[in-house]
């Protein structure tokens, strides 16, 4: 008897394993033909307001798909699952799908586990996109499997700078971005100051602090610069509050949004204040008439789901997870196994490739993966985000 | 039949092992420890690495709050010192990785021991507030030091290689990991049989009763910080070279908090309790996620709320956990061992 106590815990632990086995053993299966492609989504974790439409979107393409026959007569299997926007989560859920599922692509989320994950999609040969726009991102050099679906961060924030140069009262403007304190926040400074010199502009950064309900002292530093104009990168939240304090202090400013509060959120939260305010959407609104957008209103009808109320961040979602299905149609297309290199190779082929209207026609090259050069400028209009202008083009 | 373990001799009451079945359970786990990378496959490999940095990283921790009562908030600030000097060791100086890591641990035991020095005058809850400005202050300076660290960039450490062969795969990691692991846990276990060991020890139960006795207070928390700052940083050297890759946004305030919950949920002041702890921690969501998976496709319209239903789990365990057995995971194999070691006729 004495024996058995130092297999308790083993028993134990051996079961919890077994069960772990058991149950990613199960998951799989299924037909060999199917093409696998992981994903993980935030449902449950800080970026969950907007994480949730961006999943439906990603998920509700894979099912539409299926439902007309798939890829080439082949079905898209898309394994996933909530990771809470914890970057160790992130990573175990990729080395499951990836060693014990066999997925040949995948699609992140948001900055952290797309940075996280870097190394390992280019050592793992696997083809990745998210809704994290670094610049970086799109530089093969760096980062040889990662596929920017969005204009960069870098490109809207000159577009934004493009325009106010264009619209300023003596076209020599003062611009300030006002950025969350992270490298999502900072990952257009940059690239966008580089251009606000060489073009006459100046551009001063101030940094949101995270939690704050008050922007007033961030405010008074942008009066006391003289800008006439704020681009905010950050979420619909604190770019709501940010708004907010603009009107209640008086400042005559033109704000534009970059993509992440360039949001149906945004107007929500922010109200009257929100009026006029402008956006840098690389995603073409539901509200829109993008041909593409016909397809996406009719599946969601039938699943009883109203587009309008899902937003941007749905076809989004949609709209990068059919582009990567792109890939892999051109690769059964060729004949090719469907494999990392050969999906990276076929995106790499791809030009001016039409996602019916949703975001500016796509060019990806081996030397550049930031797709996406341009967008529309959309500004809120009674409560309505409105297009304002056509595709500009950001210049380098 | 026996009624407990009674010792005749001093040497066996000080032994690590104290009886046949101890030494013959640590031969099991270390058969286990050298079989497990030729069955398990990369995700299983993926997840006994995570399991083992934080490990590293909770008895880092333990050794300072479980056994020497100074209660850290900075242990996620600590972690990325470990992470940042080891990656930029290897990316700017082009260090060889396993030379960067006892670096970044002497670096980030200073570092620590800096840190501690608030500890001479603040305890508890006040101290909690000082190290959480440590994490403040460390996190900051990462972010805003760019020429050092490339700011909010994410700093790409060289791959570790070792005669031509890539080190961080999840198989070539395991042998590192388990190495290091193992390193740690004995060192952890000597210390407190040391006289330096007692002394955190004491410390920890009273610190004025330690000084009067002739411990000096202050010398002893600060080598406290610095030992457990020593294997802090190691776990974040680890991070970095396994990853490839830093970026501060790995070590904020939840990292302290979580590493926190490691090692109440394994057992304070209880090396063995650092590892429980942490395999609990990585796996609870694991299989919580693999669960959910599985249930996905058996009920229909459930899928939606498994996510939820996953965070609400994870979290009534780990209240469960605290209010039926404050002392941790450590305490529960204790009363296991000893309900068998004295059935059938427990008293």
């Amino acid at each position: 008897m004495l024996n058995k106590s130092p297999k308790r815990l083993w028993l134990f632990m051996l079961l919890a394993l077994a069960g772990v086995l058991a149950l990613s053993a199960c998951g799989g299966g299924g037909g060999g033909e199917a093409v696998k492609v992981g994903a993980i989504f935030d449902l449950t974790g800080p970026t969950s307001d907007v994480g949730t439409p961006y999943a439906d979107g990603v998920r509700d393409y894979v099912a539409w798909v299926n439902e007309n026959g798939g890829i080439e007569g082949r079905q898209i299997e898309l394994v996933s699952a909530d990771y809470s926007y914890k970057v160790d989560q992130a990573e175990q859920l990729y080395s499951q799908y990836t060693t014990q599922d066999n997925v040949v692509a995948f699609q992140g989320w948001g900055t952290g586990d797309t940075e996280a994950l870097r190394g390992r999609i280019a050592a793992d040969q696997i083809p990745f996109m998210s809704a994290s726009y670094s610049a970086t991102l799109g530089n093969p050099e760096e980062a040889p499997y990662n596929f920017l679906v969005g204009t960069t961060y870098s490109d809207q924030f000159i577009i934004a700078i493009q325009w106010a140069i264009e619209n300023s009262s003596d076209g020599s403007p003062v611009i300030a971005l006002l950025h969350h304190d992270s490298p999502f926040g900072l990952s257009p400074l940059e690239d966008g100051r580089a251009y606000a010199e060489a073009n006459g502009a100046t551009v001063i950064d101030i940094a949101m602090p995270g939690g704050a309900t008050d922007f007033t002292a961030e405010l008074t530093q942008v009066q006391d610069a003289g800008a006439e104009f704020i681009v905010i990168q950050n979420v619909s939240s604190p770019a709501a509050t940010l708004v907010k304090d603009v009107k209640r202090l008086g400042l005559d400013v033109q704000v534009i949004c970059l993509n992440w509060c360039t949001d149906e959120l945004f107007v929500s939260l922010a109200g009257d204040a929100a009026e006029g305010v402008i956006g840098a959407s690389p995603f073409a609104f539901p509200s829109s008439d993008a041909p593409a957008l016909k397809d996406i209103r009719a599946y969601a009808e039938s699943k009883g789901k109203n587009v309008d109320e899902l937003g941007v961040h749905y076809v989004q979602g949609w709209t990068t997870m059919a582009v990567m299905a792109e890939g892999i149609r051109e690769v059964i297309k060729n004949g090719q196994e469907v494999t990392g290199p050969n999906i990276k190779a076929a995106l790499e082929s791809m030009s001016n490739f039409d996602t019916g209207g949703i975001t500016a026609p796509l060019t990806f090259t081996p030397t550049d993966h930031a797709g996406n050069k341009a967008l529309k400028l959309v500004q809120v209009s009674n409560g309505q985000w409105v297009e304002m202008t056509d595709y500009i083009q950001a210049s380098k | 039949m026996e009624s407990g373990i009674f010792h005749t001799t001093y040497e066996s009451d000080m032994a690590l092992r104290r009886t046949p079945l101890m030494r013959l359970r640590l031969i099991l786990v270390i058969a286990a420890a050298l079989i497990f990378p030729f069955l398990a496959n990369g995700y299983q490999l993926t997840l006994a690495n995570q399991i083992g940095i934080t490990a590293i990283g909770a008895i880092g921790l333990n050794i300072l709050t479980g056994f020497t009562g100074q209660i850290s908030l900075g242990q996620g600030a600590f972690m990325a010192v470990g992470a940042y000097s080891s990656g930029l060791l290897a990316a700017r100086l082009g260090m060889p990785w396993w030379l960067t890591l006892p670096f970044s641990c002497i670096i980030t035991a200073v570092v620590g021991a800096i840190f501690g020095i608030p500890s001479l005058r603040l305890k508890g809850l006040y101290l909690a507030i000082a190290t959480l400005a440590a994490q403040q202050i460390i996190e900051w300076l990462i972010t805003h030091w760019t020429v050092l660290t490339g700011g909010v960039e994410a700093l790409v450490v060289p791959t570790p290689t070792l005669f031509g062969i890539r080190m961080n795969d999840d198989f070539n990691f395991y042998w590192i990991m388990l190495l290091l692991l193992s390193a740690t846990t004995l060192f952890a276990v000597n210390l407190f049989r040391t006289k330096i060991g007692r002394a955190f020890i004491a410390i920890r139960d009273q610190d004025i009763a330690a000084e009067v006795m002739g411990v000096n207070t202050f010398q002893y928390k600060l080598l406290a910080f610095a030992t457990s700052s020593f294997f802090v940083g190691l776990s974040g050297a680890l991070v970095a070279q396994y990853r490839n890759i830093v970026n501060y946004e790995r070590f904020t305030i939840e990292t302290s908090i979580l590493y926190l919950a490691v090692i109440i949920i394994g057992g304070l002041g209880s090396v063995s309790g650092s590892i429980y702890g942490s395999v609990f921690m990585v796996l609870l969501p694991a299989i919580l996620t693999n669960l959910g998976r599985a249930l996905g496709g058996v009920i229909p319209g459930m899928s939606r709320l498994i996510p939820f239903i996953q965070q609400g789990v994870f979290g009534i365990t780990i209240i469960l956990f605290l209010i039926f057995e404050p002392e941790g995971l450590a305490k529960i194999w204790r009363d296991i061992k000893d309900y068998f070691r004295l059935w059938p006729f427990s008293y």
